[in-house]
């Protein structure tokens, strides 16, 4: 009876999901990448541009076989530039201090327990960030130029097989 | 925790503590989450010199240079502006930002515009304040805030209230998002407000779906309450805790009221009230910089709120202090009732359990979140079944030239202003930002020192003793969108003991286990 609607169930093969806010200094990374996609992947694959957070990204990570995510990370042991590929499972979520700390993985793992149609395959293309707190802010120089590095990198999974992204937990290079 | 791990912890943590004690008269403790992006909260905690917490300051990072961004932007665009900035709540940006437009054009809406604008308001409400109650709230009090911290998230309020409870969550959830969509034109960022109106009509065949989904929304709504009452009121522990002194403040309170001082999400009067309960102000949105100014300190980029005509008198609560809170609790505690009969109910029984107004546990927002989720369902139905709202004539063109105008509604959590002054064509030259976590900042700050003095002093550092102090302003639900997440070998809490300077002496950190590791 609560179940998700079956006029919802239509599958994409792929969905490359590419989150930040515009308006936030490197947060425009997402969106760079989305505008750059088109032509480069084939026209079957989805892409989709968000700026939510919390349970607002729910919608984005259903019905889709594979998601690809595109986002920025601040772990400020790299250099803002710095790329990141890594799976699903070789992330942990870590309980932050407020409710408002829900996101991606949150609503993946809420997304199975529901039995909704959840992913089979999550891969997340990130690029380390300078500054996403100022409004209308200019992306870094460094961060810009790793646009096309992950659009490269978007062309090349979705090249590939389903399940056959490359094993390894994590890589990085520098852009 | 393993024995050999608490060892551990606490020969690092005293090693830490002696260098400190040797060299500085005071140490400072960080809780600082590692976070994926847009900055996150951080304690810190400041020891004495017999390990006696003497202070603890909750940090919260601010978006930069919004006002220069706004300066020279039309008007019009702000509620699609502003809508973006926030990724958590962006219908309430939208609904002050309206608001603040209908005051800069000096336009009145037309009837039924103000009641689709209440309509969608409503629609968010009951969506936002159920997915907290269930899957943010949750953690603390369906699971527990003694249950492993590896429990404490939403796939543990799952495992106690079940799947199916869940999917139905999901399932209204997806439903009031197709009603947003359906009158807002886009569920994440609406293009429905439009200074003086709205951009569409309501068809009758709308209304028909609104009117649907509105009956079953307040059936959800009586579900909650009835699962509220079965975890948590049923619960003599929880009841304790909600009731405890390390929780509680006795500040003064601020939310809108309509013309009958009943609890109004979208319009009416901001009312204050005293500690104990009393009316001490009632004005327009307009007037509100003669009532709310903002403290600065030194330690923090946070601005902190008070009343104005009873100044900053530091970190205090009581009739003296200007130190207020909003959010849902305070709403209920600045209102004589509510509008809708069941949520009355509700109502009345949350003051007569907890001893009359006005409460000032702040864990009682958790309970006073459900009573509201119950007005805005009902008054959800209220506004679909009444006929006006079909009525065509949405809009009032603006003709006056534009100077200065002021929006306020109550975003979930709580009082949200937004404030334009503009040229005489409508371009913006400054804008201001008031949003609920800068209104609740000093309480907050407040509700931190104290748990952290009650729980933390003198005593090993333990996660469940972390726990307590984040519960302190879990409970306010502080706006920072953003979502937490360790790369491999990370930690995800750190837990810091400093010297004045910045030194790092001792360092713990806590793992997704709950035990405490030495770095």
């Amino acid at each position: 009876m609560f179940s998700y609607p079956p006029e919802r169930l239509e599958r994409v093969a792929t969905r490359v999901l590419c989150l930040g806010n515009p308006l936030l200094a490197d947060d425009a990374f997402g969106a760079a990448v989305a505008a750059a996609l088109p032509g480069c992947v084939p026209p079957e694959v989805e892409v989709v541009r968000s700026e939510v957070t919390g349970f607002g990204l729910l919608d984005d990570l259903l019905n889709t076989g594979r998601l690809i995510v595109v986002d920025t990370v601040q772990t400020e042991t790299a250099e803002p530039g710095t790329v990141y590929c890594v799976r699903e499972g070789d992330l942990r979520t870590a309980p932050g201090p407020s409710p408002h700390y829900v996101g991606l993985f949150e609503m993946l793992a809420l997304a199975r327990t529901l039995r909704l149609p959840a992913p089979q395959e999550v891969v997340i293309l990130a690029v380390e960030a300078a500054d996403c707190i100022t409004v209308g802010g200019a992306m870094h120089p460094a961060v810009r130029a790793a646009v096309p590095l992950i659009v490269g990198q978007v062309a090349s999974i979705v090249g590939e097989e389903l399940g056959s992204v490359p094993p390894t937990p994590s890589w990085r290079s520098a852009a | 925790m393993a024995e050999a791990e608490r060892s551990t912890a606490q020969a690092a943590w005293q090693e830490g503590a002696a260098k400190a004690n040797a060299a500085y008269v005071r140490r400072r403790i960080t809780i600082d989450p590692i976070t994926r992006l847009e900055g996150h909260g951080k304690v810190e905690i400041f020891l004495d010199d017999q390990g006696q917490v003497e202070r603890a300051y909750f940090q919260v990072p601010e978006l930069r240079g919004f006002e220069k961004f706004a300066q020279g932007r039309p008007a019009e665009e702000m509620p699609q502006i502003t809508s973006r900035i926030c990724g958590v709540c962006p219908t309430a940006h939208h609904m002050a930002s309206t608001k603040a437009l209908d005051a800069l054009f000096q336009v009145t809406p037309p009837p039924a515009a103000r009641k689709i604008r209440e309509l969608v308001y409503s629609t968010f409400m009951v969506e936002d304040h159920a997915l907290h109650f269930y899957f943010l709230g949750g953690p603390d009090f369906v699971v527990g805030p003694q249950a492993p911290a590896a429990e404490r998230n939403v796939l543990g309020v799952i495992a106690r209230v079940g799947v199916e409870v869940g999917q139905r969550v999901i399932a209204m959830r997806r439903r009031l998002r197709e009603l947003i969509t359906l009158a807002g034109g886009k569920v994440i960022h609406p293009v429905l407000g439009l200074p003086g109106g709205v951009a569409k009509r309501l068809t009758p065949e709308d209304q028909a779906r609104f009117r649907e989904v509105a009956a079953d929304a307040v059936e959800f709504a009586k579900f909650t309450l009835g699962i509220f009452d079965q975890v948590v009121l049923k619960n003599t522990d929880y009841v304790n805790l909600i009731l405890s002194d390390a929780f509680t403040h006795r500040t003064y309170y601020m939310g809108l009221v309509d013309d009958r001082n009943h609890v109004n999400f979208y319009d009416g009067q901001i009312r204050v009230v005293t500690p104990d309960g009393g009316e001490w102000a009632k004005f327009p949105a307009a007037d509100y910089l003669q009532y709310v100014a903002e403290h600065v300190e030194p330690w923090s980029y946070v601005k902190f709120c008070y009343l104005k005509p009873l100044g900053w008198k530091g970190f205090v609560d009581g009739p003296e202090s200007g130190i207020y809170c909003v959010a849902p609790l305070a709403r209920l505690n600045v209102a004589d009732g509510m509008a809708t009969p069941l949520a009355q109910e509700a109502y009345a029984q949350f003051y007569a359990t907890l001893g009359g107004k006005p409460v000032h546990h702040t864990l009682a927002n958790h309970w006073a979140r459900v009573v509201e989720l119950l007005y805005a369902a009902e008054r959800l139905k209220e506004l679909a079944d009444d006929a006006e709202i079909t009525d065509p004539h949405v809009r009032t063109l603006p003709t006056a030239t534009p100077r200065e105008g002021i929006g306020v509604v109550e975003a979930p959590r709580g009082t949200l202003f937004h404030h334009y002054q503009t040229d005489e064509r409508g371009v913006i030259q400054k804008a201001n930002l008031i949003v609920a976590t800068q209104n609740n900042s000093a309480r907050i700050a407040m509700s931190v020192e104290k748990a952290a003095k009650g729980v933390l002093s003198g005593r090993e550092i333990t996660e469940p003793l972390l726990n307590m102090v984040e519960m302190a302003f879990r409970a306010y639900d502080p706006c920072h969108g953003c979502a937490t997440h360790s790369l491999p070998g990370s930690m995800p809490l750190l837990v810091r003991l400093r010297d004045q300077q910045g030194n790092v002496l001792g360092l713990l950190r806590r793992d997704l286990d709950g035990s405490l590791h030495r770095e």
